[in-house]
């Protein structure tokens, strides 16, 4: 008696479904692998990233100022300070977090306040500029419409200034992308795509101070806001390698 | 108004007040109190012709102009309005 051949056709569903579980196995290490090397370098990690933050804030914040020298802006003005704050804000959570991994170096609680309520500043500028554009173009009742107004009556000062950080941004992006549809500029819209990673990384923070148990908010959040000011740093290299070079001259 | 004068002066013999004054939608007394503080600060260059004087763009003018651009471009990709 012969034995039956067996043949075996590919089905296609099959192939996907491989191809899924591929792909969601190789996921499922390295997120494995990213959380195994967390507790190792993830001090360091958000160090890093807070001090690229605090890099590019500044060279906005540079950037921005010399628009203010030479042309007397007072939206280049508001900009300027929204990007000290939030480069300062930056530095401080950068020295904090320095701390925990150089233990000789004396950080409090009101340290950490202090950043955050920079970074908030920060964002509070940023929206402001927006909140007065929106004035002088009459659109005041989009602006309170939007605009939230909410009280906080027993929550913490930290959670207070995360998810104010959050409304900021939230409304930044809300402005930008009004501000896209005007002037329907790429780069106005890729801002916007900034200004929401940020959003999303300071309501992620302020998922982090709820959910102290998950590490990886921490870094995320962190990640998520540099990926945003990265992107914010786009109108910076566009003017540096524009025709007009930083000190204003042709 | 030194876009106007820029982009007007396609003849190369300056642009009138009376162009200036329409593309500017202002008042004559405004507009003359503005093309003398441009003129002044050297950006506009002041044509004085027979009967009317006719304004220019200075080179001045025009680097500032440029640079004018540049930040406006900067502050449009952040949503804001110079």
């Amino acid at each position: 008696m012969r034995p039956t051949k067996v043949t075996t056709k590919t089905n296609p569903t099959q192939s996907y479904q491989s191809q899924n579980a591929a792909h969601f196995y190789t996921r499922n290490v390295f997120s494995i692998l990213v959380l195994l090397a967390l507790p190792v370098g993830m001090e360091v990690i958000s160090d890093v990233l807070q001090f690229i933050g605090v890099f590019v804030s500044f060279s906005i914040a540079y950037v921005a100022y010399r628009g203010v020298r030479r042309i007397h802006s007072s939206s280049l003005l508001r900009l300027t300070a929204a990007f000290v704050f939030l480069g300062f804000g930056f530095a401080v959570e950068g020295f904090v977090g320095l701390s925990q991994v150089v233990p000789n170096l004396p950080f409090s609680t009101v340290t950490v306040v202090a950043g955050l309520l920079l970074e908030t500043t920060g964002y509070f500028f940023l929206a402001f500029s927006h909140a007065l554009d929106v004035m002088m173009s009459k659109r005041i009742a989009v602006s309170v419409l939007i605009f939230p107004i909410i009280s906080f009556s027993s929550a913490q000062l930290v959670d207070i200034l995360s998810i104010l950080s959050f409304y900021f941004v939230l409304y930044g992006v809300v402005e930008t992308v009004y501000s896209y549809a005007r002037t329907r500029k790429p780069d106005t819209l890729l801002i916007a795509v900034g200004l929401a990673m940020i959003s999303l990384g300071t309501f992620v923070q302020w998922l982090s101070l709820l959910y102290l148990n998950v590490d990886v908010l921490s870094l995320l959040q962190i990640i998520m806001k540099e990926i945003g000011l990265l992107i914010l740093f786009t109108p910076v290299l566009n003017f540096t390698v524009g025709r007009v070079r930083l000190d204003g001259t042709v | 108004m030194l876009n106007t004068a820029k982009s007007m002066n396609t003849e190369g013999n300056g642009v009138g007040v009376t162009t200036l004054l329409r593309k500017g939608n202002m008042s004559y007394s405004r507009m003359s109190k503005l093309l003398s503080e441009l003129v002044g600060s050297g950006l506009l260059l002041e044509l004085n012709g027979e009967k009317i004087s006719k304004y220019m763009i200075s080179e001045k003018g025009s680097k500032f102009l440029a640079v004018y651009y540049q930040f406006e471009d900067f502050a449009q990709s952040f949503g804001l309005r110079l």
